[in-house]
């Protein structure tokens, strides 16, 4: 069975999107190594962590951004084309929270005659709030 | 005595140096695609089934529009378990690092059996310190993924903030101190 389609001229800006959470559990550390491959011990050696000067370790790149990816390609169907997506890591995702990835409907345009959908999206936590925030931009039929 | 670390040499040597240029070992694979969903729980089966992905217009498992993905695939992965920095060319006061911001751009879908290549170059070097590190250095990295038939497929632009611990910082201080 096809997956739900969006449609440019459906859009509205301002909806929601639907988002996901994910528990920062110890199998979710090892599940980011093995799906980032990033072996730096700083995402997942407490002492090099905390030599470091950080409190713990933390979600790397690799993982936030196929967190964010994912909110906006289970939204956007399979005919939707994600154009540019840009974010910050600012604040940290570290084992204990619950990281909570929505999105949101910011600009909806046409250019060089396709349907563009801005979005903010972002990833957060109940102990720092907005951690990742970002920007993406789609192209969708 | 540690020579004191020159940031405007830095620049004028490295930026728009060009990092290195590879070509992933192998092509575009289903499973490092399927570890990499499993991370955050993603299941959509245009990335997982090749069943589903071959009714769709694609006719093809896609890969995520993921940069780190690009990436791993672009370079000599599979990474060796021994962490290598992508950017060790430039040199800094610490080697400590954190990722600060990505942007990717997408110009074409990756598909399974498609074989990247990556081009990097230093986009800018800087100077600005942080509550961990007073001499905290920004490296700026840009990349060209091109697939097999030398399309640019994607473009990522990374800024790394590269540290030193709290123990370097305070013997770098207490060594300053007896100048």
């Amino acid at each position: 069975m096809r997956r739900p389609q969006v449609y440019w001229e459906d859009v509205d800006v301002g909806s929601e999107l639907e988002g996901f959470e994910l528990e920062i559990s110890p199998r979710r550390v090892f599940l980011q190594v093995s799906g980032s491959q990033d072996w730096y011990p700083v995402h997942h050696d407490p002492a090099f962590a905390r030599k470091a000067g950080h409190a713990d370790i933390f979600m790397n790149t690799g993982f936030l951004q196929a967190a964010l990816v994912r909110v906006v390609t289970d939204w956007m169907g399979d005919a939707g084309f994600l154009r540019k997506l840009y974010f910050e890591m600012r604040r940290q995702q570290r084992p204990g929270d619950t990281m909570a990835c929505k999105g949101r409907v910011t600009e909806r345009y046409r250019k060089d005659g396709e349907g563009w959908v801005e979005l903010d999206v972002w990833a957060e936590n109940g102990r720092e709030g907005v951690t990742t925030p970002g920007k993406a931009w789609v192209i969708l039929p | 005595m540690a020579q004191r670390y020159d940031i405007q040499a830095v620049r004028e040597k490295y930026i728009g140096t060009e990092i290195a240029t590879s070509r992933g070992r192998y092509p575009v694979e289903c499973d490092p695609i399927r570890r990499h969903c499993h991370m955050v729980d993603d299941s959509n089966p245009l990335f997982l089934d090749p069943e589903y992905a071959a009714t769709t217009e694609h006719g093809e498992v896609v890969c995520p529009p993921s940069g780190w993905l690009a990436l791993y695939f672009a370079s000599l992965g599979p990474w060796s378990a021994v962490f290598e920095p992508l950017l060790p060319i430039v040199p800094t006061p610490g080697k400590r690092m954190v990722n600060m911001s990505q942007e990717v751009e997408w110009f074409a879908r990756v598909k399974v059996g498609d074989h990247l290549s990556v081009r990097r170059r230093v986009a800018d070097v800087y100077q600005k310190g942080i509550t961990l590190d007073p001499e905290a250095v920004w490296i700026v990295a840009e990349a060209v993924i091109t697939n097999q038939r030398d399309e640019t497929v994607c473009t990522i632009r990374n800024t790394l903030l590269t540290h030193r611990t709290p123990e370097e910082v305070s013997a770098a201080a207490a060594e300053e101190a007896t100048r």
